[in-house]
């Protein structure tokens, strides 16, 4: 069996007396699309900022590919970088640069050819299905298109490792089941590992190949995704069929999450 | 008796982490000085924003202000005969004191605010976090570029500043006040030193660099949403402001000496 391409080891994060993730452990391995999945503030997106070096851990130990990336100077942590692709909830597209340039920041700034990159960034935005939004600015894009634009600046560079944080938030069904099929056509194309970030259970179901829980700030239950339904945990199963009476403390966790 | 004496210390903890931010940046961006990428592009365009696109304003503020010097000057020197005092007033107040203070107001009021909007805006919608994702640093790619577009086109702004505002005074003393133009320029010149205009120049370079230090730090920490980004620009151009004026105090002691 092959190392883990990701392994968080007894990750602790707090902000102030709150605290958000305790003796948090989690393993991915190579080329598995790995979701992550928790009520709101329990400290999903806090995870994986902590991994990918946008907060700083309080202890514990972030391994990507064997390397322990809690020791890392920011500018090697940089240079690793270039390895990862990171889709945001919002998008997060810079508002300054059109469309295309957006797509090929990482080549532009790895001194490629504006026009060289401008193709590469054409041939992205195909595969994501936006062929005609080149030239556009991110204002005039809706929400699924800056959403695709996220995903192909996000495989532009080609990363080993893509990181989603909730990319169906704030879509509609039928194209979050857009966004869904193309995540798992550029996962099995360019054979990614893939952690996500996600409340939405179709998501879950058709995109992961395995799936943790953070609840309480820990991991509660680990599975592979085709065993979702076989698990008879209360407070799984409570958040897997979306029912507000059960074991969950949803008060406790709203008033954590509103703090944070 | 201790929860009011907690809370005094809480404040105080946090005046002492809000002031430490400060210069925690100036550091880590001088520390960037020393190693490419420096982003030259970057720093151009925001020279042109900072330099070319304040120059109405600037400009503005100064010829006004001249032409006012000069009126008032001219109210003073008129009741013991020495109108042609006026335009000495207005060249040394606009190179010493005026050009520097009023173009750092207007520079703070327009460029620090929208560093400030800029930066908060970003980080609140994660385009900082997505810099740093794609191999960016975004202290180098934001915040480096635009404190020394700053600090640099300060001085250039001024001499302008000076200039039209001397100019100013010699539109007023000449076509309102019917001096004479070459005893004004003359006397213009007569008791400006090279040291007034390089003291001038001096306390620009140091608003221009507190404009950008303090409005980056602003934008680039902000908290919360729309209202977070509102309180950074508003603290921005409040503080810079504020800072200005103290420096100038500062500034010109240690000039004087």
């Amino acid at each position: 069996m092959s190392d883990p391409q990701i392994q968080v080891c007894h990750l602790n994060k707090q902000f102030g007396d709150k605290i958000i993730l305790r003796d948090v452990n989690l393993k991915v391995m190579p080329g598995e699309s790995h979701i992550i999945v928790g009520l709101s503030g329990t400290g999903k997106s806090v995870l994986l900022k902590c991994i990918l070096g946008l907060l700083q851990a309080d202890s514990g130990q972030i391994l990507v590919d064997g390397e322990d990336w809690s020791c890392l100077s920011e500018r090697e942590k940089l240079k690793r970088m270039r390895g990862i692709g990171m889709v945001f909830q919002g998008s997060a597209l810079f508002d300054s640069l059109p469309v295309w340039e957006n797509v090929a920041f990482v080549l532009l700034r790895q001194g490629m050819q504006k026009k060289e990159a401008r193709e590469h960034a054409e041939e992205v935005l195909e595969k994501v299905g936006l062929p005609h939004v080149c030239d556009k600015m991110p204002a005039e894009l809706s929400g699924g298109m800056a959403k695709r634009v996220g995903l192909a600046r996000a495989i532009c560079h080609r990363p080993r490792i893509i990181f989603y944080d909730e990319p169906l938030s704030g879509l509609d069904p039928v194209m979050s089941d857009v966004i869904t099929r193309l995540m798992r056509q550029l996962h099995e194309e360019m054979q990614v590992t893939s952690l996500t970030i996600a409340h939405n259970m179709k998501l879950v179901r058709d995109f992961g190949d395995h799936v943790s829980m953070l609840y309480q700030g820990r991991i509660h239950l680990q599975t592979p995704a085709s065993q979702l339904d076989l698990q008879d945990d209360p407070i799984f199963r409570q958040f897997v069929e979306g029912r507000a009476s059960g074991p969950l403390d949803i008060n406790h966790l709203t008033a954590q999450g509103s703090q944070i | 008796m201790i929860t009011w004496l907690e809370a005094i210390g809480m404040r105080v903890e946090r005046v002492c982490l809000l002031a430490g931010i400060y210069p925690m940046l100036l550091l880590q961006v001088i520390q960037r000085l020393y190693r490419p990428p420096w982003f030259f592009s970057h720093i151009l365009s925001q020279c042109e924003k900072v330099g070319v696109q304040s120059l109405p304003v600037v400009l503005l503020t100064a010829i006004f202000t001249g032409m006012v010097l000069a009126l008032q000057s001219w109210v003073g020197f008129h009741r013991f005969g020495a109108e042609s005092m006026v335009s000495t007033v207005v060249s040394l107040s606009m190179v010493r004191e005026l050009g520097p203070v009023l173009v750092g107001l207007m520079v703070a009021g327009r460029v620090g605010a929208s560093f400030a909007a800029e930066l908060g805006t970003m980080r609140v919608s994660e385009q900082i976090d997505a810099l740093w994702t794609l191999s960016t640093d975004p202290l180098r790619y934001l915040v480096m570029p635009r404190i020394i577009a700053v600090t640099l086109m300060m001085p250039l702004l001024v001499v302008l500043a000076d200039a039209i505002g001397i100019f100013g005074g010699y539109l007023v003393s000449t076509i309102v006040l019917d001096q004479n133009p070459q005893v004004y320029i003359e006397r213009a010149t007569l008791f400006l030193e090279l040291q007034d205009l390089y003291s001038g120049l001096l306390k620009a370079l140091v608003f221009g660099g507190i404009i950008g230090l303090i409005s980056c730090t602003e934008g680039f920490y902000c908290k919360g949403g729309a209202q977070g980004v509102g309180q950074a620009t508003t603290r921005a151009v409040v503080l810079s402001a504020m800072s200005i004026l103290i420096a100038d105090y500062f500034l010109t002691v240690w000039i004087f000496q």
